[in-house]
Order: C-alpha cells, then structure tokens, then sequence
C-alpha cells in the first residue's frame, strides 16, 4: 500500500524545476530574472539563512501570561494582523480558551525584521502551563535553544517556573528572564527580581520588565531572542535528522507530525523513514506553522515545521523519533524522548453498551493526537465493556475524557481513579502491578502492597505553612523542608503517596490558601503501604466499579461513605437491598434501601389506554438502561453520581 | 387479527369548570374560558353534538344503523365526563342525549352517568338530571376533610358532599360514586380512615380511590398542538412540584392497604385497582375500558377504540369547534390522532387491562408470550396468585401486585 503510493505518483514538481534549471543555463538575462524570482521566493517561502534563525519556548507558571505574550509576540511580527486576532490564538482547542490553559504544545514561526535590519525566522514553540503537562514542556525544550521565562510580577516564582527552569537548564537553554504585568498597581517588581537572583541565580541586568497585556516591553523581548538566543547549529547538506516533538492527525494528510531539523533539508517527496518504527513513507507536504499550515517546499537544518506523512497510525511515527530519509539515511536516530509517564488510571466506559466500538474508534482517532495517554480494553461487572486509560494526571484525565466526550460525541462513565500499585505476592510468587482496584489479588495472597510517593514542591505565602502542613500530614505526608524565597513566601517541600495527591490535593492547596499557593511535584519511587481493598457490596455482589484501595486507617470512613451514597441512589425494588462495605470477608459499613411498596397507575379513565402504555413503556426502557448487578438493577447514573462525588 | 366492532359504551367529554385543581391533567377549560361569550361555551355543546353526529353517520356506514338487528346493538352505557358537565345547562344535556338515543340507541337498562362537583353551584339538580335519563352520578369529593379540601384547591366543603349525595337520593339517581384521594400532602393514615368512614356513612354505591397522581403531560410531550392535554399552567406546575416533595410511598401503601382491608369487611368489591362498590353497582362503563370493549367518544381530547384503532381528538377546544361548526361548508372530523393496535400489542393491553380486575385472566393466558414470561417471577415476587372461579383456573393480581403492579405490566408491554 505504502510502496504502491510511493511508485504511483509522479513527482511533477520536480520535473519543472528541472526544465527551469536548464533555461537558466541557456540565457544571462533569464539567470539573473530566476535570481529576482529566487529571492522572492526565499521571502515568501521564509527561508532565512541559518544564523538568522532562533528556536525557543515560552515557560512559565499557569496564568502569568503566557498565551498572552504569545498573542503578542504574533501581532507584532504580523504573523497575524489585530483583526484576525481572536484572544489565545495558540490554545486552538475549545478545551483549551475554556480552561484558559494550554495543553498541547503548539509551534508558530514569527519572522521579524530586528533593530539590526535583517528578517529574522523565530520559531516559538509554545508549552503547556500545567504539572500535569511537564512531559510536553521538555519535549518542546528538546528542539530549542532558548527559552523565555515569564514571571508574573504580582506573583513571583512558583511552583512550576522552579521546575521549568531546571528542566531548561539541564538542557542548556539559554533563559530570558520576563517580568510580566508590570502595569498592575500590585506588581512588586523589585521583590520578585530579587527572588529571581536569590532562587534561581539569574542576574538582575537579565530580566526583562514587560506588560504583554499592553505591550510593553515586547519588542525588547524580541530584540533579546535576536540577540541572546544561539542560532541552532546542523548542517543542511548532511543526511536529514529531524526530531518528531510532536503530531496530530489529519483525516487527508494522515498523521502530521511537527519536527526540529537537527541536520539535513527536506523536501516535497522524499521518501522519509522513521527510525524508530521503520515506516517508510512519501513525504506529501512539508511547511511551517504561521500558525496555521503553510506548505513550503524545504525544510533545512535548524528549522521547526511539520511534515505531513499519509501515514495512518500513529504508532508509526511516534514522538520522540527521529524522521530521515532515503536513500541516504542518518547513521543514528537523535536521543529520542523518555515515553510518557502515566500516573493516573481510571475505566472509561460507554453509557450505552453499544456503544463499545464507537469508543474504540474513539480512543484510537484521540490516541492519535495525544499519544501520552494509554488504553486499552477491560470489562466491569457494573460497567459493562470500556477501557482502562492511564494518564499523565488527574486534568489529563478531565481532558481526555473532555475531549472523547466533545470531539466524538460520546457520553461516557469513568471510574475513580487510582495510581499504580505494586503488589508482592506470599510464597515468593513474585510481584504484580494493579492499576484497577477490583483486580487487587485477595488479602491472603498479599505479602506487601507497594505504592507510589512523589516529592512534592509548594510555593506559598508564608501565613499559609500551617494549613499546608495539616493538609499534607492529613495525606499522610512528610515534611521534608522549607525555604523562604522571600520575606512573605515559602517553598515547602513534602513527600506523599501520590494516591493522596491526584484525587483533590490540588483544590485542597488552592482553597486552603484563597487560591495563592502552587505546587509541582515529581516521582520518588515506591514504598510499602498499609493499604486494604474496600469493596462496595449490593445484596452480596460486589460493584466492581466502585472498589477502592485506601489506607486502613481511613477504611471505615470510606466505607460507611460509599455505602451512605450509593443507598440514597439506588431506587427501591421488589426487595429489600443490603448495601455493605467489606474488606475481603469482613463488613465494614451496611445500610439497606427499604422494598418498594408501591408503582401503580391509579387512575384508568377516559379510557386513554395510549397514554398509559407509553407511561409503563418508558418504564420499560428505564428498567433496560439499568445495570445489573445480581438480582439488582441500579441506574447508570447512580454509579456516575458515586464516581463523580469529591474524595471519599 | 380483530375486526373493527361497534362501540358498546360513549364517552362525552365536556371541558368546563369553575376553576382549574391544580393536580388535575384533564381537557378543562376553566375561569375566564368557561365563562362569558368569549368560552363559547354553546358553540362547544353544539359541536360536541355535531360530532355524535358525525360519528353515528361514519358507525352507520361501517356497521348499519343500530335499530335494525344488525350487528350494531345499542350502548350498554354513556358517560358525561369533563370538566364539570353538571355545569352543563339541563336542555344541553337533553339534548346530547336526545341525539345519542336517536343516532347510537340505548339499551333500556344502560348506565347513564354525569360527572359532577359537590359544590351548590357547581352540581346542579339532580332532579333534573333524572328526567332527562342520568342514572348514575359521580361526584368529585376527593376527601371529606377541610384541610385537604383547601389544600387540593377545591371550593367546596365536606358538607357539600353530604348534601350533594342526599340530593342525588332524593332525586331517585339510583348509583352514586365518590372519587376520594389518598396520598395527599399532609394526609396521615388516619385522616384517611376517618375520609374514608364518613364517605361510608353516606352510603354511596360506588367508590374510586386514587393515590394523587403528579403528573407532567408537557414532558410526555402530549401536550402540543395535536395532543390531546393542555400544557400545564405555570401555577399548577409549582404547586405539583411542592406536592410532590409531600408525598410517599410507604404511606400510600399503608393507604390502600387499610381501604381494601377496611371496604372488605363492610361487604364491598374491590373490582378493580381504583375501583371499589357495593355488589351489583360495578361501573359498567369503566368496565368496558378494562375488558376492552369498543367504545365511541367525543369532545375535545375524548378517546374511542374499535377494537382495531385507538383514535383520540385534540384537546384545544377552537380547532374544534371550527372543525365542527364551519362559517361555511361541510362540519368535518376535528384534529387529533390515531394509533392502530398490532396483534402483539392488543394482547399485552388485553392482559394489563384485566389483571386490573379483581376476577384476573384465565391461568391459559400464561401458557403464551408474553405473560408466561413473567408468571414465575410475579408468582415468586407475590404479586400474582391463582385462584378458581366456576371452575376455571385463573390468575389474578395480590394486595402486593396491585400495589406494585406496573413492575409485572411493564415486562408486559
């Protein structure tokens, strides 16, 4: 199929190019007219010299103005004129302006006429703003030489702006440093350039005072890419290394994947292979993001573009690999990326049973914009079939699980959802991972359960230390230290189960400090627990879908919870229901929904039977939506309404 | 496949009233649109008898004129509902039932009945109502308590009730029913006994017994410009969202249970759900619906059956009268709908209809789809039982399948 496209499609483009060049041979005038053509094209086409190009991201903290200094920085280089200009043009996503958070990383090429009179390709690589998100921003550093750092002057250094300046400096970026929103009466910018110097040793004479709002400071910032940030290095005429960073699918162009050319030119048909899974294809267009697609016909060493593949899986041409071509392939792939962590699994399920192949297909056609996140397929004795789907974290759950619902019209249940356990079985019978509760071997064949602890960051004012100790220690936290970054704000660092983090830590910290305090948090490996399964019992049948893993101390409050919640959402039926909490064997927590005592039409007059046959047959179709669980039918939205309640 | 057959029973609905109860889901047009020229009150009545009309032409060409030994047999019952028809003007009544005699035939011993409020300007003169041939009257009491009464927005009185039955007795009406109502916000289980005994004391013949029902036709989407119920007024809808937040199920249980236990030992039948009387005065008409009989009807949102098609008209009341009454040309059918009944469908409505019943279906029903899927079920949850009548073995529902009969139905429909 693959080769059959490469073979069948004549290459017309090069065919003309190829009589141009002999024309040019046949006559001075007609040379020096290609050479005016040529020129023309270089500035349409932009293609800038090499040293005249500049390859950098913006990182900052979520809401210090990022996407608004990217909507900036495009007015001004005219990438998009102020008309066209809709707020947040990078966040393309509708999830994205409504959460005013970027997700995906995104890549845009500004050209610029600097103080110095030349045009200048600045390809900004934008970077998503979340924790949850900080496997993109080093994917996104990976193909640049700088980075601007933007600090909201109102706020200072937070959680996250620690964590994305290491992560560039551990790849040598060069660093930018913005103080942004300078214009607000409460931008204390002396305190927050000092903090800067004291925290992360960045020079005062460095940073940069702006207001993107209103464009102060921009051009400075500019004229500070043009100036600080190296020109990427590579050579143009060597074998084509480009690195996939990132990619989205295009139901024409098949996967589109968005490269750094470390080393080579690409053009329209080549024939590229992908080191990594060996797929070979022709290239169909290549071009540079203005931000939208504009095809260009090369992409040279040290350029950002994207390149449209035809390739219809993802799985071909995944992030992180490295995109040559043939017949003169680079010798070694470029250092590729660290997959993906996911942290946080839950099922997903149709509403509708029938449903199962359209989110399959579902899954597939999103997986392939998002490769981060893992499914694959399980089945619930409550939920029927679905998948269970593991994530970076607890908003790349929401998203994911947002953008399955929105972009492919599918309603869908999740499942609480849980980290990855280690479980060391009795007898020496080795070791085994469960990322679903329900699936957690029985008590008696547990040696050890073993779960993951992450060090987690806090940037907070000061008057807050106390609330936050009792938070973390309330989630079974340690203290690890506490750093003041100025006279009014801590960096406080604990470790914790990460279990405890990902189910409301986060709205926990914000509501506990009016909303002022940050936090960022990275792996610490795996420690023992003291963790029992509770299970959720209805007349005797466990609810799979409603097991969870929690420690023994809080087993009981769990339990009694769950079994207070799911009694008041069970509809009465022919019986009475015993609604328990168990850990293996052992009850924990009991109600019980009362019989029904009466369903009946009283009144049959007038003789309008239609209306009561449509009344009892909608009944019926409630009673047919309804998920059985032994002998009891509980609505799906019971189980929804479980699921979705905060913490237990 | 059945064939169409000829109506045994009519139903006349007419929509006027005083004023609008807010629990009620009925075609009525109430206050301003009952009253003055602008209800058009007369022209509705006249409608309603150019509809017999119209219908008793189509009956004739499709099964002869009643009079002549032909399948067409007289009806066996008619019934004047609404609304309030005893609001109705006495000559207009005459006169309905004047066509009727005329078009459809009455049997001689037919039950003749008229809906009517308690109130003494609402329930007429029953004397009256005897002359021009009403048998039987059923008076909209809902409950002889004070309390409920204001609270269910009823204008009248626990004595009005009294005074309504006594004069309906001294008219020679020879069948009285009461509609009580139980489950009603506030009502405890023995303000009900106490409604029910003083209900007794007035030694009716007949009593239906309705939990409060709190429906929400706009959201069964029968309500639009062909449906056969009016929208809900804004008012109705808030006072039945309160009422409903009043209401349980565990009371109305013991409601019921306590009425069948209490109407057994005064000798009464429980004949149907709803539906109790002293023996020998069981509504013949209402009988007819349950053991699904065809019956014709008219006025606006009446439904008729013919043992083939259910038929129904729109419950607006201009559409109608235009329809009826043209400024020129032809009277024609009014607006509405029809549904014709499959094979499969008549027989699942057949058995729901007669499980109603206190005598059940026969035990053979149960050897087919779809009741003998769900016999073993129903017998093992203890909603039906066998019994023996004459001879056959039958099944009807229990106490507790009464109670809880839409689990059994809707498996059946």
């Amino acid at each position: 199929m693959r080769a059959g496209a490469i073979s069948g499609r004549p290459s017309r483009d090069r065919e003309r190019s190829g009589t141009a060049a002999r024309r040019i041979d046949d006559s001075s005038w007609a040379f020096l007219l290609a050479g005016i053509l040529m020129a023309m094209n270089a500035e349409r086409d932009g293609r800038i010299p090499q040293d005249r190009l500049r390859n950098f991201s913006i990182i900052a903290h979520i809401d210090h103005g990022k996407t608004t200094l990217s909507d900036r920085l495009l007015e001004l280089t005219h990438t998009i004129d102020a008309r066209q200009m809709t707020s947040q043009v990078l966040d393309s996503m509708d999830l994205e302006r409504e959460k005013g958070i970027t997700i995906k990383a995104r890549a845009v090429r500004l050209e610029y006429q600097a103080a110095d009179g030349l045009t200048y390709g600045l390809n900004l690589i934008d970077t998503p703003g979340h924790v949850d998100f900080s496997y993109e921003v080093s994917r996104s550093l990976q193909a640049c030489e700088g980075a601007i750092l933007v600090v909201d002057a109102t706020q200072g250094i937070e959680a996250q702006t620690l964590a994305n300046v290491h992560m560039a400096l551990r790849q040598n970026l060069t660093i930018i440093p913005v103080l942004n929103k300078i214009d607000l009466p409460s931008a204390q910018t002396d305190v927050v350039i000092e903090e800067l110097e004291s925290v992360l040793a960045i020079p005062r004479e460095e940073v940069l005072l702006a207001s993107a709002k209103d464009g102060t400071g921009v051009l400075e910032i500019l004229e500070a890419i043009v100036a600080r940030v190296p020109p990427p290095k590579g050579d143009p005429e060597a074998p084509v290394e480009g690195l996939i960073f990132d990619s989205h699918y295009d139901a024409y162009k098949g996967v589109v994947v968005y490269v750094r050319l470390a080393q080579g030119t690409l053009r329209q048909h080549d024939i590229i292979r992908l080191m990594g899974s060996g797929a070979e294809a022709e290239l169909l267009e290549l071009g540079f993001f203005r931000p939208q697609l504009v095809p260009v016909s090369e992409l040279r060493a040290g350029d950002v573009g994207y390149v449209a593949t035809g390739l219809k899986s993802v799985r071909d041409a995944q992030v992180g690999d490295t995109v040559t071509t043939l017949p003169r392939p680079a010798a070694h792939p470029l250092p590729g990326y660290q997959p993906a962590k996911t942290l946080v699994f839950a099922g997903i399920y149709p509403v509708v049973g029938a449903d199962y192949p359209v989110l399959r297909d579902a899954m597939e056609k999103l997986h392939l914009n998002d490769a981060s996140f893992s499914f694959e397929p399980e089945s619930s004795v409550a939920l029927g079939f679905g998948f269970r789907c593991g994530f970076l974290g607890l908003l790349h759950m929401e998203i994911v699980q947002e953008r399955l619902e929105r972009e492919f019209g599918q309603e869908l249940i999740a499942s609480a959802p849980s980290v990855e356990y280690r479980v060391v079985l009795i007898n020496n019978q080795g070791l085994v991972t469960v990322d679903n509760p329900s699936k957690m071997p029985n008590a008696g064949e547990i040696e050890e359960i073993q779960e993951p602890w992450v060090k987690l960051s806090v940037v907070s004012p000061s008057n807050f230390i106390g609330t936050l100790m009792e938070l973390a220690t309330n989630r079974r936290g340690s203290f690890l230290g506490m750093e003041y970054l100025d006279p009014q704000r801590v960096l406080l660092t604990f470790e914790l189960p990460l279990g405890e983090v990902i189910v409301d830590f986060y709205d926990q910290l914000k509501s506990r400090t009016q909303g002022y305090a940050s936090m960022d948090y990275e792996e610490a490996g795996y420690r023992a627990a003291n963790l029992v399964k509770v299970d959720v019992l209805v007349a005797g049948e466990p609810v799979d879908a409603l097991s969870v893993i929690v420690h023994r101390d809080r087993a009981q409050p769990v339990g009694r919870e769950l079994v207070h919640r799911l009694r008041g959402l069970i509809p009465r039926q022919m019986f009475e229901i015993a609604i328990q909490a168990a850990i293996g064997s052992t009850v924990i927590a009991r109600e019980s929904v009362a019989a029904m005592r009466k369903n009946v039409l009283a009144k049959c007059y007038g003789g309008d039977i239609s209306r009561k046959k449509k009344l009892l047959e909608k009944q019926k179709e409630g009673k047919q939506r309804m998920k059985r669980v032994g002998s009891v039918e509980i609505p799906q939205e019971a189980f929804l309404a479980v699921l979705r309640m905060d913490d237990v | 496949m059945s064939k169409p057959r000829p109506p045994v029973a009519l139903y006349l609905h007419l929509p006027f009233c005083l004023a609008r109860c807010p629990y009620c889901d009925f075609v009525v047009y109430a206050g301003g649109d009952a009253r003055g020229p602008r209800a058009r009150t007369e022209h509705l009545y006249a409608a309603v008898a150019r509809e017999l009309e119209l219908r008793a032409d189509a009956l004739d060409g499709r099964f002869g004129r009643p009079d002549v030994g032909g399948p067409r047999e007289p009806l066996r019952s008619v019934y004047f509902g609404g609304g309030t028809p005893s609001l109705v003007p006495v000559e207009w009544l005459e006169r309905l039932l004047a066509v009727v005699r005329d078009r459809y035939g009455v049997v001689s011993d037919a039950e003749v009945t008229l809906e009517a409020n308690p109130g003494p300007e609402e329930r007429g003169d029953p004397a009256a109502f005897r002359r021009v041939g009403f048998t039987r009257i059923s008076f909209g009491a809902q409950s002889l308590d004070e309390g409920e009464l204001r609270r269910l927005g009823r204008r009248h009185s626990p004595d009005d009730v009294a005074a309504a039955v006594a004069g309906a007795r001294a008219a020679g009406i020879g069948s009285v029913n009461l509609d009580l109502l139980y489950d009603v916000p506030g009502q405890s289980l023995a303000a009900w006994e106490t409604t029910l005994q003083a209900a007794l004391a007035l030694r009716p013949d007949h009593l239906s017994l309705y939990a409060l029902t709190l429906d929400d036709p706009d959201a069964e989407g029968i309500t639009g410009r062909e449906g056969d119920h009016l929208p809900t007024p804004p008012g109705a809808r808030r006072w039945r969202e309160r009422a409903r937040l009043e209401q349980d199920e565990d009371r109305a249980a013991d409601q019921y249970g306590l009425a069948t236990d209490l109407l057994a030992a005064e000798g009464w039948r429980g004949y149907e759900i709803s539906n109790w009387s002293r023996p020998g005065h069981e509504s013949r008409h209402n009988l007819a619906y349950w053991e699904r009989r065809p019956y014709e009807a008219v006025g606006p949102g009446a439904h008729a059956f013919d043992g083939v098609v259910r038929r129904w008209n729109a419950a607006t009341k201009d559409p109608y009268i235009a329809a009826l009454l043209p400024a020129q040309g032809a009277a024609a059918e009014p607006p509405g709908g029809r549904e014709t009944i499959t094979p499969e469908t008549a027989t699942s409505e057949r058995i729901i209809l007669a499980l109603r019943l206190d005598v059940g279906v026969p035990a053979a029903w149960a050897d087919r789809s779809p009741l003998a899927d769900s016999r073993e079920w129903a017998e093992s949850a203890g909603l039906l039982e066998s019994m023996e009548v004459g001879g056959e073995a039958r099944l009807r529902l229990t106490l507790r399948g009464r109670l809880l009969s839409n689990e059994l139905f809707a498996r059946l429909v």
